[in-house]
């Protein structure tokens, strides 16, 4: 299989600028610009189907469509590289590995949306991104791939780069535009959508790094290519996460479809010191548990929706048998309780309240009555709120529950013990 | 203008209009918290939910205070998805909430007991230990937070911004480690902090002030307008044991809108429950008694017959300015009816005025001529026989001390007894010395700066011996001040002053543009 995504990963430095040309960097974009109109690259994508990568996975072609043709006034870009779901290092690869190749993407959807500004808003924690990042710019503005007539067109682009500070709510797009203006990094309520009222109140598309890092490779061998790549719903290849105690953890780029087996076992060598798996996690933190007999389930959007999960950002989380379940619950929701930005009140109060119940399972002081109480919590939040964060915080617990309820049964404290009612801190 | 069924009545609202307000309009109240007509959209408590069934979409639960209403919703605020909502909302915003109600100033006025009861479940699951955060600490000159109280809508926060232009509030901390705060080391400062008090839907802002003052319920309450400045922000005077409590604004479009500023607020609390209040009349060389008021008041006016100089008050409600001018009519001095214009503080953009003038344009509109003070100097000055009769003691205290004239009689709308207090003044420079009632004791009618006439209603008992400029008057020009069914004082005095006449009682709680009354006049 030919790979696209991680060519350069195994490198230690950043791919420079003249390195990344001679590899055919920002011909496509000088092709493009030249020779297409902005509606034709936004066809091209629409007609690949490219979905995002970002977790949602929505069309990125049909995205692009909702910007204004003819813009009065500035529309933007902002590229979300802030990365911050459990589980989840690839945007991170593409940046330190390859800026270039997303400098590239950035143009080429700058130039489909008719943006001359493309915001990059750089996870706080992702120094060497962000170091990469700022060298690449410098390169390419150097070398006129960046700023005013860009390949002899009237096209011009300025790509500024800004630093989160450490929120993972911040990659919530909405989120990531309130702390890009400067404001509490909340997720704003909807409508008004980002290509309405985007950044600083203009009409803005938000990419994922990897769904633009895409782009490039669709415009330079056509939609046909790379709908042949992978699952027919979601097309393309897919840069997987792999953690947890497998022999080799890491980024894998494979089409999208493939199973979670071969990912675990081919690629990740299998579980190290011969541990059995008693649960993966298919995309993130947030996508919650399958257990050990879901394997040989294809990693695309819709099969994993079939399964009661998602795709979301593909990393998989290997959970050996030695780890009790709970305590692989409490750490999500943990990070969970500590990072909804705590707006709506059904999702500050449930995720604290659940990892609170949580914690007290895990400490054998659980009720019989909490089983419905979370499946209350989560009825209350999910759907209800002004961001998906619930949805986020209650897979992990629901779905742990589900596959794993004895375990839970067993954190419940037993009628005659003198500590049943536990009234210590969480 | 959309269409759209709430709760299977139909109505039509001006586009724009979200489903609180379109739900008001037809007598549904939408509990809500973070939702306030005067901020902007924060969608955040998420207490507001309904029901919406759409042409075309699956029915489903949305936040009414985001939803604008469109043509052909069909919206329903009692269905069982959205009831069930609702109760979780409320649950997980109980969850943490401190049992302070036996305690808590808001107890009786809160919407998280209010909406709890209504909507709420009876039994609470939370086991864990309540969250704990700053339970008392002061945040500004008047205003009081409970960090555990607050249920985070951040209508505070969104108040300082947008109104009072004053981004002085914020939430710091994430999650539920969120607390409502001021900048590090800061207070805040701003002439609107009151409302904060009013506008927190629970008790987690309280106002010093009113602090364990008084249960809620046992406050009395009267609509009257702040005399503070010529806005004339609508106001309600809350009193307990004919003490004034608490002052709080009125909900009024023409004027107001929601808010008032704290010079308004916290001032009416000292000039309103004064600890000397100015209370007997004095004839200052022998003590007479109240019932002698109309003879002595009679016999002045005829004495002094043809120089009677009137220095009107702002203070005076609109009925006593006409029946001032009424009685003094044949009596006056040439141009006889002035009032000393108040001077100008520096104001704020928002409501406050900086002008001390509730009433001057009533005044104008009833004849009174706006004057210098040095202008009724010179008068004196030029002729000293003129007879001084001053409803401001304040002025009249600053005429005494410079012109060594005497006044005839000082009847004070302001309780400020400057007219035999000031160190200056002599005692036997005034014949008669007449406590009026204060603004919150009477009853009348106001025109504030841009001409809306407004009514005031008595918040308070006034001592024994003090008079009411109205009565007074109306006793000397033997006529009786109102009987049932007889046109009342309000009704007469907009007569006489060619406008279209309403009785006291038809003037709307949100008052009525005087220039309407004159339309109406031309129209007919
Ligand atoms: C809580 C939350 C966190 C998110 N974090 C990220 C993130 O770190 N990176 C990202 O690309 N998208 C993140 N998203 C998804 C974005 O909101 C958005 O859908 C995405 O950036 C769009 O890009 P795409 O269409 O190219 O995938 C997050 C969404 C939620 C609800
Ligand atoms: S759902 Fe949670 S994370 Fe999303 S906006 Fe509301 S409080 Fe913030
Ligand atoms: S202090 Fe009151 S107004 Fe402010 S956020 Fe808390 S509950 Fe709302
Ligand atoms: S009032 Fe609508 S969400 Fe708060």
């Amino acid at each position: 299989m030919e790979k696209y995504l991680s060519l350069h990963f195994e490198r230690s430095t950043p791919l420079g600028l003249e390195e990344a040309r001679a590899q055919g960097r920002y011909a496509t974009a000088e092709t493009v610009l030249r020779q297409k109109a902005p509606d034709e690259v936004i066809e091209e994508v629409k007609a690949a189907n490219l979905r995002g990568r970002g977790g949602a996975w929505f069309p990125a072609g049909v995205k692009w469509s909702f910007m204004p043709k003819e813009p009065q006034g500035p529309s933007y870009l902002v590229v979300n590289a802030d990365e911050g779901e459990p589980g989840t290092f690839k945007d991170r690869q593409l940046m330190e590995k390859n800026p270039h190749l997303l400098l590239e993407g950035i143009l080429l959807a700058s130039y489909a949306i008719r943006a001359h500004t493309a915001y990059l808003y750089i996870r706080g924690e992702y120094l060497a991104s962000y170091r990469a990042l700022v060298q690449a710019v410098k390169e390419a503005r150097e070398a006129r791939l960046l700023g005013p007539n860009l390949f002899g067109t009237d096209f011009h682009l300025e790509v500024v780069i800004h630093r989160g500070a450490g929120a993972y709510i911040c990659g919530e797009e909405t989120a990531l535009l309130n702390s890009l203006e400067g404001r509490r990094g909340e997720p704003r309520p909807k409508p008004p959508f980002p290509a309405v009222y985007g950044a600083f109140g203009r009409p803005t598309t938000v990419n994922n790094v990897e769904t633009l890092a895409n782009v490039p490779f669709i415009l330079e061998r056509g939609a046909r290519w790379f709908r042949d790549l992978g699952a027919p719903t979601a097309p393309g290849h897919l840069l997987f996460g792999l953690s947890g105690p497998v022999r080799r953890p890491g980024v894998y780029e494979l089409p999208t479809g493939t199973t979670a087996r071969e990912l675990v076992e081919e690629h990740g060598g299998g579980l190290i010191g011969g541990k059995a798996l008693k649960a993966f996690v298919p995309g993130g933190a947030s996508t919650g548990f399958l257990p050990a007999d879901a394997l040989d389930v294809e990693m695309d959007p819709e099969t994993l929706r079939e399964r009661g999960t998602m795709l979301g950002t593909g990393g998989i989380i290997v959970i050996p048998d030695d780890v009790r379940i709970v305590d692989a619950a409490r750490v999500f929701s943990r990070f969970f309780r500590h990072e909804t930005c705590g707006q709506c009140s059904p999702c500050r109060e449930g995720a604290a309240w659940s990892d609170r119940v949580l914690a007290r399972f895990a400490r054998g002081e659980g009720h019989r009555d909490d089983f419905d109480l979370i499946e209350d919590i989560a009825r209350g939040s999910t759907r209800r709120t002004i961001c998906v964060f619930p949805e986020a915080f209650a897979g992990p617990m629901l779905s742990a529950i589900r596959h794993f309820r004895d375990e839970f049964e067993s954190g419940v404290a037993a009628p005659d013990n003198p500590t049943s009612v536990a009234h210590q801190e969480a | 203008m959309p269409t759209l069924t709430i709760d299977g009545q139909s109505i039509e609202v001006p586009s724009g209009t979200n489903l609180i307000e379109a739900s008001r309009q037809i007598g549904v109240d939408v509990p809500h918290y973070c939702y306030h007509p005067a901020l902007s959209i924060a969608a955040s408590c998420r207490m507001c939910q309904v029901e919406l069934h759409q042409e075309g979409a699956p029915p489903r639960v949305v936040v009414a205070c985001q939803t604008e209403a469109a043509d052909g919703m069909t919206v329903s605020t009692d269905g069982a998805d959205c009831k069930q909502a609702r109760a979780a909302t409320l649950e997980f915003l109980l969850a943490n909430h401190p049992l302070d109600c036996p305690i808590c100033d808001k107890a009786g006025e809160c919407d998280l007991q209010n909406f709890s009861y209504w909507h709420g479940n009876a039994q609470g699951r939370f086991r864990e230990p309540k969250r704990e955060a700053i339970k008392r600490t002061s945040i500004g000159d008047h205003i009081l937070l409970d960090q555990e109280r607050c249920i985070l809508c951040t209508r505070c926060t969104r108040f300082m911004d947008e109104y009072a232009k004053a981004p002085q509030l914020v939430v710091a901390g994430r999650g539920d480690r969120n607390v409502i705060t001021t900048f590090p080391g800061e207070k805040i400062s701003s002439n609107y902090e009151g409302n904060l008090a009013d506008i927190c839907p629970v008790g987690a802002l309280t106002l010093e002030e009113f602090r364990f003052k008084s249960r809620v319920w046992d406050l009395t309450h009267q609509d009257s307008v702040c005399p503070s400045c010529d806005r004339g922000c609508s106001i309600r005077l809350e009193t307990k044991r004919n003490r004034l409590l608490r002052v709080r604004p009125r909900e009024n479009p023409n004027v107001n809108g929601h808010f008032m500023c704290d010079i308004g607020r916290f001032g009416l609390l000292e000039s309103c429950n004064p600890e000397h209040r100015v209370s007997s009349l004095r004839q200052l060389d022998d003590s007479s008694n109240a019932p002698n008021a109309v003879d002595l008041a009679r016999e002045l006016l005829v004495t002094h017959a043809g120089k009677w100089l009137i220095l009107a008050s702002s203070r005076m409600t609109l009925e006593e300015a006409v029946v001032v001018r009424d009685a003094f009519a044949p009596h006056l001095a040439p141009d006889g009816l002035v009032f000393i214009s108040a001077a100008e503080q520096p104001g704020d953009d928002i409501l406050y005025t900086g002008k001390q003038a509730a009433n001057e344009s009533g005044l104008r509109l009833a004849g009174y001529r706006e004057c210098t003070l040095g202008e009724v100097r010179e008068r004196v000055a030029a002729a000293p026989d003129t007879a001084l009769w001053s409803f401001d003691g304040d002025v009249a205290g600053q005429v005494l001390v410079q012109n060594r004239t005497r006044f005839a009689a000082i009847m004070d709308c302001w309780n400020s007894s400057h007219g035999q207090e000031h160190p200056d003044a002599r005692p036997h420079d005034v014949d008669l010395f007449l406590p009026a009632l204060l603004f919150s004791e009477k009853n009348g009618t106001w025109v504030n700066r841009d001409g809306v006439l407004q009514r005031l209603r008595a918040a308070q008992r006034a001592p024994v011996g003090t008079l009411s400029i109205a009565e007074l008057f109306a006793a000397i020009l033997d006529r009786p001040a109102s009987s049932p069914g007889c046109p009342d004082r309000t009704h007469h005095s907009l007569g006489t002053l060619g406008l279209n006449r309403l009785p006291l009682s038809q003037i709307p709680a949100t008052g009525i543009p005087i220039d309407s009354l004159r339309a109406e006049v031309a129209a007919s």
